[in-house]
């Protein structure tokens, strides 16, 4: 099964694995590398569900405090990268609570064909420059909260949709539809944002 | 291949088909604009994604110094704490009543009783009894994520965020 993490190369995958079992083990200096390995990714992903700097830096610090706390429980070593996210993701919704947000959770997409014949314009000249960087980060934002986290686990942090399936505990079909309907939604808004390309 | 479906080529892209199926969706996908259409905004979103994440900025969470002195030593799951005093309660009443020694212990292994000082911050720093905070909106997400990996998402203290 492969699960990659930006910044997390699976030629290090042994590595973690070594790492993991030595910071099991209460080693300090295993535990660092492991944060100091996956804290990228799990903050970015907080930071696009919180949209807020200061609180996915709080979050993402709750995230390896739990993390740490409870590595001994961790029996899959090769779902290190899928754990520590869906523990961010529960802190985030716990943040959500604190806060009195209410997140809409029921809007189950139906619908059974993926098609990928969507009615927007070739992106080819979409190179990120930080106008595009605000446009995809104002995209990402009108997705609904539980859409945008499952198509960032998969185009951010490269998730396989078994292991999205396990984080957002959907079933494989709804997972593959929700980040369909994201990828739409995401196009037709930068579509209709970058002039000359339609 | 009779529907055009991105989630394929999606995983074309991630190396996640088996050879048979990259063959076959490679070939589909070379004859199909629909579908190179789709390709082309797979890539750029893989090659925005990327571009993002080399751009992180340096944020205080990254550093594990910030970290470190926030972790505690790995908890093991264990009992509920008991108060001595309760204990030497327990104890005095062994002394008046083997059969009611019985029926207290019991009660103190099934689940700590109502005058103890439990507090939601006690309850979730020890995991054993952490289950009833897992009640959120994400729970059935947590519970299934849980299962997988077989452990207890929830395991520290609440903390407010901001
Ligand atoms: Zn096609």
């Amino acid at each position: 099964m492969k699960m990659v993490l930006a910044g997390a190369p699976p030629s290090d995958t042994d590595r973690e694995r070594t790492l993991l079992r030595r910071a099991r083990t209460g080693d300090p200096a295993a535990f660092r590398w492991l944060f100091e390995r996956h804290a990228a990714g799990v903050w970015r992903f907080l930071k696009d569900l919180l949209r807020d700097e200061a609180a996915a830096d709080e979050a993402t610090q709750e995230t390896f405090v739990r993390a740490h706390a409870r590595l001994g429980a961790l029996r899959d070593e090769d779902r290190l990268g899928a754990w520590l996210l869906g523990i961010a993701r529960h802190v985030y919704l716990e943040s959500l609570r604190h806060r009195g947000t209410h997140v809409d959770m029921d809007d189950e997409v139906h619908g059974s064909q993926v098609e990928a014949v969507l009615p927007t314009p070739t992106p080819e000249d979409l190179l990120l420059d930080r106008e595009l960087e605000g446009l995809l980060a104002g995209a990402l934002g009108t997705l609904r909260e539980d859409r945008r986290a499952a198509l960032l686990l998969r185009i951010d942090h490269g998730l396989p949709y078994e292991e999205i399936s396990a984080v957002m505990g959907w079933s494989l079909q709804k997972v593959k539809n929700e980040i369909h309907r994201a990828r739409l939604q995401l196009r037709e808004h930068l579509a209709a944002h970058v002039g000359g390309h339609s | 291949m009779s529907a055009c479906r991105e989630t394929e080529l999606d995983a074309l892209l991630a190396d996640e088909l088996s050879p048979e199926d990259t063959a076959r969706v490679r070939a589909h996908a070379q004859a199909c604009p629909a579908c190179q259409h789709a390709l082309s905004w797979l890539r750029a979103e893989r090659g925005w994604m990327a571009q993002r994440a080399r751009r992180m900025p340096a944020r205080p969470a990254l550093d594990f110094a910030a970290l470190e002195s926030r972790l505690r030593k790995p908890v093991v799951p264990t009992a509920p704490k008991v108060s001595w005093m309760h204990w030497g309660k327990m104890l005095t009443a062994a002394l008046a009543s083997v059969a009611f020694v019985g029926i207290t212990t019991l009660q103190v292994t099934r689940l700590p009783s109502a005058d103890e000082p439990w507090t939601r911050n006690d309850a979730l720093t020890t995991a054993t009894w952490a289950v009833d905070w897992c009640d959120d909106p994400s729970r059935e997400a947590v519970a299934a994520l849980e299962a997988r990996v077989g452990a207890c998402l929830v395991a520290s203290p609440l903390i407010t965020l901001r």
